[in-house]
Formats: structure tokens, C-alpha cells, sequence
């Protein structure tokens, strides 16, 4: 944030590098909120101001103790994590534009961009609205997690989600995904991107207000000449579409959804099942009365 | 594109805009499913529903001494609860957690209004089948099998088509793209798999006027299938979604066994032959056909989500559906 986050008089009350127990409330001083159950919390992520310098991913895999995906090089730009999966649940895309040099920089970053993806805790989520365990919930935080000990590994979440984030781990049978660290969050502190992120790309704290904070941050960049700034996941725009509503955790994109590897116009997947079984049954029960004529015989 | 190409194959505005891709990578997880299981089970539950509907059909109005017929389609409707359960429980990665599916009963998710028809079916199916095999010595039974017979045929109407939606209720383009055209597809197929399958076992008892009438069915089914299938193919190709596959002919062999069945009881019909090889041979290639229809099905649809044009061409605002 370039304006800084209201900061709480509380970091007075710890003027020492080392602490003597966990803080309390501890989001309150790093992201100057307090998590409070029964509210909507999410993620916006401002790519205008991302470095690409990982520390998120890093982060979420420390704090959520997540084995490596596959060491190597990918040949993508600084990219080498490829893609979110069971394990990486923070993955910061690089696209290189090599195409259209400026001879002058632009208002933000270079002439790269760079982008960290995330779950995208749908309002409607459809990985919940496929489970057919109940594995997959909606918590306290309006966040949407996998419960771990439910899970059966059926998969189908995986397909059902739009934004191809949910995936069946092959180490332990189970689905995986962004917590938007659950754990942290019923212990009071920010999720572990969030807070490691040193630009605040990602900012952290109750939808609402997030929007808000966005939509100025988009007033801002429009002043500045960065007129292709826009909002992806809140509601009305892209990325909200097909009976989603709205992202919990939403974007500053500032080229096409598509670029950064993200559909325009998402759906429900579950807005198709009624019209599905209906015809199919429609069928089914047309063929039977073609089979009652059939074999019809009085004797 | 392969994941391999330098980011300058797709320079940041130029080009059409939905034809960008990052890197060529997929934007979808494709679904985890082993198509050959996955599969092998909506063949089954497809076979097994259709056949407990067309034996209850005949059952009701059929001719009496087609009872061998009728204990036939009850003893096919016993595939899906016993074979099919087995794959479905094969293909989950905790397979050992199979019975959480039965903690909830969710309307959004296919997968679990299709665990509940499965029990049903195979609870009304079993009670069916059992009292059909104990009527030679309690004749009381017959009656108690002619009324569970009805909730089984219901909930094998169901069975024989809900595996569609299964798959349209996904983010995957090719099954997301047709959902009624797929359900149509899938639902012909099961009744005309159900039907070759009853013809085979009529055929085999002697019951060459039954197997006959179950040959037309089948003819009808597969013809409304192939309708099915060309509006499907249709409604992709105008969101310029491929419907191919790198494949292995499995698209080839579920064509080729939905229309050679027909053309076969063409000829036998043209020639006035009756031939009963022709006839008994369509029966099978029909069974093959929709196995072979379901297993590339599920292949093409992994491939598609696999593919990122695919999928942003799909995901484009002019397919979102009227009122949202």
C-alpha cells in the first residue's frame, strides 16, 4: 500500500526483537485488523506491485510444511514453480514482454509482470459444491478449506474447479488447496503470504473492505495513466461471472485475464446439473415408452 | 504451443486476445479419473439401469412366457451394484474411505445424487432379483418383485443418465460445453446397451420374438444417439472447442459401434434373411460401442481440459448462460 496500513499503537508495546510469547491478536500489528470469526476475509493481490520475488510461496511452504514439487527449470521465465498444485498453493507467474520493449518505463514495474496466484476462495465455490463427502467446507472466515480427515481422494473437486487449483496429492490420497491459513487465521495472525510479502502485493483482511481498498488503488492507477488497470473477482466484473459472485481472493490485473493464465468468464459448474438430468431423463423415459409400444402385448 | 516455447510466441497484446496462453500450460486440473475404470463403471451403471427399466417395461406388458427375458434384465441390473461399486471404489485415492460419500447427500454435486441412485438402485434391484430367485418356493414373492421392481426402474433410469451430468458439472470444456446433448447421448446409449444385452439373453432362450422387438429398441436408441451426438458436436464447434483426441480410435470404435449395429439390422432386414448371426453380432458391437463411448468420452475430456485455448475459449463471456 502505498498510503501504509493504519498501524496499530500496539507495535509500542513491543519495542524488542525478541518476544517473550505469542502475540495476541497478532494480525492487528501486521495487517491492522483482528480476525474475528463469523466475518469474510480474503486476499487482494495488487500485481502492479509484485517483485516477483517469491517470498509468498516460500512462506505458505514453511508455514504449511509442504514437501517440493520438483526441483529443475521450467525454460518460463523466472518461473520454475510452474503451476498451483496439492503442494504449492502460492505460485508467483512471470511474463516476460520481449515482443514490445518501451523506451521509456511505465508508472509501475518494469516491462515485466508478475502475478501471485492463489485459491481464489469462491463465494460459490464450486470444489465445495462437488464434494460429495462434505470434505470441503466453508469455515468461520468464509473461507473455503479441505477437512483432511474426510477427504477420500474421489477427485472430483479437481475438474470442478474453474481456475484449475484444487489437486489430488498422489503422496497421501487426499485433496489439497490454499487453507488461507486457517490455522493461523484461529490464532489470530495473518495468513503467512500476506504477512511475508514485502511490498504488499498481497494484502490481507475482510472483503469488504479489501474491495474498497481496491477499487481506490484502480482510481489511483487510472490517474496515473495506467488506464488498463482492473479489478478481477469482484462482483460484476470478470472473473465473478457464471453464478461465482464474487472472489474472496481478487486481483489487479493489468492485461487480459488470459495472460495470466485465468479464464474471462468463469461458471458454476452446478448451474448445469439440473438441466443435464432433466434431459437426460427425458430421453431415457422417451425410449421406455418407445419400449412399452414395442412390446405391448395383451394376452 | 508446448510449455517450452519462449514467452514471444505470445507477446503481450498482440494477437487475438482469447487465443493467449501462459506458456502454453493448462489453466484446468484435468479430472483424475482412470478412464478405462471410470469408464468400465458408467458402461455398467448405464447397462445395469437400462436393463432393470426395459425388463420392469416388459414385465408390466410384455407377453407372459417372456418371463425368461425378465429374469434376465433383473439379473443385469446386479452388474452396477456389484462390478460397478467395486470400480468406483477402486478409482478414489483412499479407497478404504469409500463409505464417507455416505455422510451427506449434496444436490449441487452429481457424484453424490449418484452414490444415493446407486443405493437405491441396488437395494430395490437386490430385493427384485432375490425375490424373483426365491419365488420358486414362496409364489407370494412374485408379487412383492412386480412392486419393488418400479423404484428399481426409476432409479435405473436414473443411473443409466446421471453419469452425464457427473461430467458437465465440471470445468472441463468438452463435457461442460453440451450438458444436455451429452445426457441425451448417454442416456440412448444406456437403453440401447440394455437392450442388445436382453436381446442376446432372449436370443438365447429361444425368444426370437422378443429379441426382435429388443433390436428395434436398440436401433431406435442408437439412432437417437447419433442425433445426439451431431448437436453436440455442433454446439463445440461453434465455441470452437476441439472435440478430437490424440488418440487411439477410442472415438473411432464408440462410432463405428453406434452406427454399424444399425446398418447391420439394415441389411438383415433388406435381405429378408433374419439372419440371427448379424443380428446376435450387432447386439455385441453394440455393447462394445458403448463402452467405447463413455472411456473417450472421459479421454477427450482430459485432453480438452488439458488444452488452454480450449478452456478461454469455453470461458468467454458471450457462453455465459442468459441471467448470470
Amino acid at each position: 500500500m502505498s498510503k501504509g496500513l493504519p498501524l496499530s499503537k500496539r507495535v509500542l508495546e513491543y519495542p524488542d526483537s525478541r518476544l517473550p510469547h505469542m502475540m495476541p491478536d497478532e494480525a492487528e500489528l501486521t495487517a491492522g485488523i483482528r480476525v474475528v470469526s463469523g466475518k469474510s476475509y480474503g486476499f487482494f493481490t495488487d500485481t502492479t506491485v509484485c517483485i516477483g520475488c517469491k517470498a509468498c510461496e516460500v512462506a505458505c511452504k514453511e508455514w504449511n510444511n509442504l514437501p517440493a514439487d520438483h526441483l529443475g527449470l521450467t525454460g518460463n521465465s523466472y518461473d520454475n514453480t510452474g503451476a498451483l498444485s496439492a503442494n504449492t498453493w502460492r505460485h508467483v507467474a512471470f511474463i516476460e514482454n520481449l515482443a514490445d520493449r518501451p523506451t521509456g518505463m511505465p508508472a509501475f514495474q518494469s516491462n515485466w509482470l508478475m502475478m501471485s496466484d492463489v485459491c481464489k476462495h469462491c463465494h460459490n465455490p464450486p470444489c465445495m459444491e462437488a464434494c460429495p463427502t462434505g470434505a470441503l467446507f466453508k469455515t468461520e472466515f468464509d473461507t473455503v478449506v479441505v477437512q483432511q480427515d474426510i477427504c477420500n481422494g474421489c477427485g472430483y473437486c479437481v475438474p470442478a474447479c474453474p481456475f484449475g487449483v484444487v489437486d489430488v496429492s498422489k503422496l497421501d490420497g487426499k485433496a489439497h488447496k490454499c487453507t488461507l491459513c486457517y490455522d493461523r487465521l484461529k490464532g489470530g495472525l495473518e495468513p503467512a503470504c500476506a504477512k511475508s510479502c514485502p511490498t504488499d502485493s498481497i494484502q490481507f483482511g475482510e472483503v469488504a473492505d479489501l474491495q474498497e481498498r481496491a477499487r481506490r488503488r484502480v482510481e489511483e492507477l487510472h490517474g496515473l495513466g495506467v488506464t488498463s488497470a482492473y479489478l478481477y473477482g469482484t462482483p460484476g466484473g470478470p472473473g465473478a461471472t457464471g453464478g461465482l459472485a464474487y472472489l474472496n481472493a481478487f486481483f489487479l490485473l493489468t492485461e487480459t485475464p488470459e495472460t495470466y493464465n485465468l479464464p474471462e468468464a468463469p461458471t458454476r459448474p452446478a448451474n448445469r446439473v439440473a438441466a443435464s438430468l432433466v434431459s437426460g431423463l427425458a430421453a431415457v423415459a422417451g425410449l421406455a415408452l418407445a419400449a412399452l409400444a414395442l412390446f405391448v402385448h395383451p394376452d | 504451443m508446448t510449455a517450452t516455447q519462449p514467452p514471444s510466441a505470445t507477446p503481450i497484446g498482440r494477437g487475438p486476445e482469447e487465443d493467449r496462453t501462459y506458456y502454453g500450460r493448462p489453466a484446468l486440473k484435468a479430472a483424475p479419473f482412470e478412464k478405462w475404470v471410470v469408464g468400465g463403471y458408467i458402461f455398467l451403471a448405464g447397462l445395469s439401469g437400462a436393463a432393470q427399466l426395459l425388463s420392469t417395461v416388459a414385465d408390466l406388458v410384455g407377453r407372459k412366457k417372456d418371463e425368461a427375458v425378465v429374469s434376465y434384465g433383473r439379473w443385469l441390473s446386479a452388474l452396477a451394484p456389484t462390478v460397478g461399486s467395486a470400480l468406483l471404489i477402486y478409482d478414489l485415492n483412499t479407497p478404504k474411505r469409500f463409505y464417507n460419500m455416505l455422510r451427506i447427500l449434496k444436490r449441487t454435486s452429481p457424484m453424490s445424487i449418484g452414490t444415493w441412485l446407486l443405493m437405491a438402485f441396488s437395494a430395490f434391484g437386490g430385493m427384485t432379483l432375490s425375490c424373483t430367485l426365491l419365488a420358486g418356493r414362496l409364489p407370494r414373492l412374485r408379487r412383492v418383485a412386480r412392486v419393488t421392481q418400479i423404484p428399481a426402474a426409476v432409479a435405473g433410469a436414473g443411473l443409466s443418465t446421471y453419469t452425464a451430468s457427473l461430467l458437465s458439472a465440471t470445468s472441463t470444456p468438452l463435457w461442460a460445453a453440451a450438458p444436455k446433448a451429452l445426457a441425451i447421448r448417454f442416456g440412448s446409449s444406456s437403453v440401447a446397451a440394455g437392450a442388445a444385452a436382453l436381446s442376446l439373453g432372449a436370443r438365447h432362450r429361444g425368444r426370437h420374438r422378443a429379441a426382435r422387438d429388443l433390436d428395434t429398441l436398440m436401433v431406435v436408441a442408437l439412432m437417437v444417439e447419433a442425433l445426439a451426438t451431431v448437436a453436440s458436436e455442433n454446439t463445440c464447434h461453434k465455441k470452437r472447442i476441439s472435440v478430437g483426441t490424440e488418440g487411439n480410435g477410442l472415438q473411432a470404435a464408440a462410432t463405428v459401434g453406434m452406427l454399424l449395429p444399425v446398418g447391420l439390422h439394415a441389411i438383415s432386414i433388406a435381405t429378408r434373411r433374419r439372419d440371427t448371426r448379424l443380428q446376435h453380432w450387432a447386439s455385441w458391437i453394440a455393447l462394445a460401442g458403448s463402452l467405447c463411448l463413455r472411456v473417450s468420452v472421459l479421454e477427450a475430456g482430459i485432453e480438452s481440459a488439458n488444452r488452454p485455448r480450449d478452456y478461454f475459449r469455453f470461458a468467454r463471456p458471450e457462453n455465459l448462460p442468459p441471467g448470470t
